[in-house]
């Protein structure tokens, strides 16, 4: 925008930045943990997360069973899912990528209704259907780990990124017509229960199932840092970051295998999130005007948790009887977004 | 170290695409070219000839079909390719577009073989970045967004990002193609300075004649029989230009060292005076057909004279004599279009 920039200025612009994006984390988290259905003094909330009892024992079960593992969720959901959205973005050089592209909410839904649809009608139970069990995960997971198979296979193969795209976009297509295939042979019961997961919810994670979610993004978000210089490298397109000296197939992989491990985990354990992946990357590039990803990378988590606990916020705002389905809130906040971006920027090819 | 050329030499390759079973995807056979210390190379030929995929090949993006391409007389294909990046510098015709990348940020990727995973740099890498920035005249830009540099100055980035790369051999594709005429004669004369002053050996592909033969140390031509190579001036001598355009309306003058349109003549003129004067009536004359002759007998004939700081064409033929202030003045009365 200015040409004035003297380097300690910009230098000083980011950490300033850093800053308050950071507070305004640790306050939405805060705020996470007094909204909700059940009004709690906020006394009370304060002495039951110093670790005292709460003058009625229920209270303290609804804060430390449910309300903190949901900020957590929503917070590694936000995080996981807008890292996902940038690596998409930057390795297909393509400002509509996000963490689904690829096809992994596709084949985690085909997982999950494999179990929901499927199994449960051969054995005639239908508590294996309630969102977060399990088996439900695991089904997730294995769906979208599928998918991730035939993507990295194609890779070591495929040299053109454009094609690989097209690819990720036809197995989804793929997917999702099974999916259509078993929706249509099966109950109403399990329809809707089916149509709950998609809609997606932060609430079903249970603390024990954190134990497993957080090391897993974690994990992704840990490989994501390790490819900065590969993203960075990727933003001049292949033939340049083959001649500098970058194995394109070899990062290419390392890319799709973090997204896959945390869009993936998240998608098992939340239901596919639309959006956010696709908007939290463009807000934190609005903020930083930045291309580094060692300065987007972090830049991208912290948006993303901020926006998803305020999502989440809004799908629990007092005076609602039951929370709204989470990613109808994230739709509705993050298509101005889009449609901002698009408006503010005209030429599409110019966005990042 | 090295004879001079052995910096960069071609073994007889053929380049193409590898791709179907039964079609050979060659589009040159038998290419063996070099390029020695400090000189800068112009290749040059018709569209579509595969001067790019020649490129291409000798940066690795590429592997030839047949043949050996050798870097200071190691097989391209042995080098690793973190290797080969710091011998091969490359700028191709892509443009690069990213809103929020600052000249600085672009120009220091060109550090991404000697830096760590995390690519980070040191004050060794800074210092080069700075001298490529100061090398290629950029310094002052180095804060903007390479969406706000103009054509021009975008190209000077992107070879500056492969000075930062610090390779022995830069590679360039087109590097003037979209630059209006000030900025394609000081690119390549960048170029030049570089390739002299830095001792870098750069190879660049151009459909700019003029600036390759004031400027490249030797023209690698590429014809439909086969590629040539040489000083320009050996190349002009030797009558390859010519050939370039043979089966066309072009026709490579020898003397000038440019391509002109081949014309019907409309008949001959004489033509005297003051040297500059006589280069540039003649420009236009030959334009709109004339061919001009130096004899004094001529049936028509034109004197240029300078009268009082007044410049007037003087024509004389047929008995009768017409006088003109102006070339375009001259030329529209011998159309007959004025």
């Amino acid at each position: 925008m200015q040409t004035e920039n003297p380097e300690y200025n910009s230098g000083y612009k980011k950490v300033l930045l850093f800053g308050t994006l950071s507070a305004i984390l640790v306050a939405v988290f805060i705020a996470s943990l007094f909204t909700g259905t059940v009004n709690i003094p906020v006394s009370e909330i304060i002495r039951i997360l110093a670790g005292s009892e709460a003058s009625r024992p229920e209270w303290g079960i609804i804060i430390t069973d449910l309300r903190i593992p949901r900020a957590m969720t929503a917070l590694l959901a936000g995080t996981g899912l807008s890292v996902s959205g940038l690596l998409m973005q930057t390795v297909f050089r393509n400002p509509l990528a996000g963490p689904y592209v690829l096809g992994i909410s596709a084949g985690a839904s085909l997982g999950v209704a494999t179990v929901v649809m499927g199994f449960s009608f051969i054995s005639g139970k239908t508590g294996l259907s309630q969102p977060g069990t399990w088996y439900m995960v695991m089904a997730a997971w294995a769906g979208s780990g599928l998918v991730l198979m035939l993507i990295l296979l194609v890779s070591f193969r495929v040299r053109d990124i454009m094609t690989i795209l097209i690819l990720g976009i036809m197995f989804g297509s793929a997917t999702g017509a099974m999916v259509n295939v078993m929706q249509y042979f099966s109950t109403e019961s399990m329809l809707k229960s089916f149509m709950i997961w998609t809609m997606g919810s932060l609430g079903g994670v249970t603390s024990g199932q954190l134990r497993i979610m957080v090391p897993a993004v974690g994990g992704g978000l840990l490989l994501s840092f390790a490819s900065v210089k590969l993203l960075n490298a990727m933003l001049l397109g292949e033939n340049y970051s083959r001649s500098l000296g970058m194995n394109v197939t070899m990062a290419r992989i390392l890319v799709f295998f973090s997204t896959s491990l945390l869009a993936g985990t998240i998608t098992a354990f939340c239901g596919p999130i639309a959006f956010v992946g696709i908007a939290v990357p463009h807000l934190s590039r609005l903020l930083f005007r930045n291309a580094d990803h060692a300065v987007l990378l972090p830049a991208t988590m912290l948006t993303g948790g901020i926006v998803m606990l305020g999502s989440d916020i809004i799908a629990r705002l007092p005076g609602l009887e039951s929370s709204l389905p989470i990613n109808s809130v994230t739709a509705l906040l993050g298509i101005p977004v889009v449609i901002w971006i698009v408006i503010r920027n005209q030429k599409i090819t110019g966005i990042f | 170290m090295y004879s001079n050329s052995q910096i960069l030499r071609t073994e007889n390759i053929s380049i193409g695409f590898s791709g179907r079973k039964n079609s050979s995807g060659e589009i040159f056979r038998n290419i063996s070219v070099s390029a020695g210390k400090s000189e800068l190379v112009a290749l040059f030929g018709p569209n579509g000839i595969g001067k790019s995929t020649l490129l291409r090949s000798l940066v690795r993006l590429l592997s030839p079909l047949s043949g050996n391409i050798l870097l200071f007389n190691k097989d391209i294909t042995t080098l690793s390719g973190n290797d080969l990046a710091r011998m091969v510098g490359f700028v191709s015709t892509e443009t690069v577009y990213v809103n929020n990348l600052k000249v600085y940020d672009l120009v220091s990727l060109g550090r991404y073989p000697y830096t760590n995973w995390m690519g980070r740099l040191l004050p060794g890498d800074r210092e080069k970045v700075e001298d490529a920035m100061n090398m290629v005249g950029i310094s002052s830009m180095k804060h903007r967004y390479i969406n706000q540099l103009s054509d021009g100055e975008r190209q000077r980035t992107m070879i500056a990002r492969t000075l930062a790369q610090d390779t022995n051999i830069i590679v360039l594709d087109e590097p003037t193609a979209f630059l209006d005429l000030p900025n394609k004669y000081e690119v390549i004369h960048l170029l030049h300075k570089l390739a002299s002053e830095r001792s870098r050996t750069i190879v660049f592909s151009t459909h700019d004649l003029n600036i390759a033969i004031q400027e490249a140390d030797k023209i690698w031509l590429m014809l439909p029989d086969g590629i040539y190579q040489g000083s320009p001036e050996d190349l002009i001598l030797e009558g390859s230009f010519g050939k370039m355009f043979q089966h066309t309306n072009l026709l490579f003058n020898t003397s000038r060292g440019d391509f002109r349109v081949k014309r019907k003549p409309r008949g001959s003129i004489g033509l005297r005076g003051p040297k500059t004067e006589v280069r540039w009536t003649r420009n236009a004359l030959e334009r709109i057909g004339y061919q001009v002759v130096h004899q004094k007998e001529e049936k028509t004939m034109i004197t240029i004279n300078d009268e009082s700081g007044k410049r007037i064409w003087e024509m004389t033929g047929k008995g009768e004599t017409k006088i003109f202030y102006s070339v375009y003045a001259l030329c529209g009365f011998l159309t007959g279009n004025i």
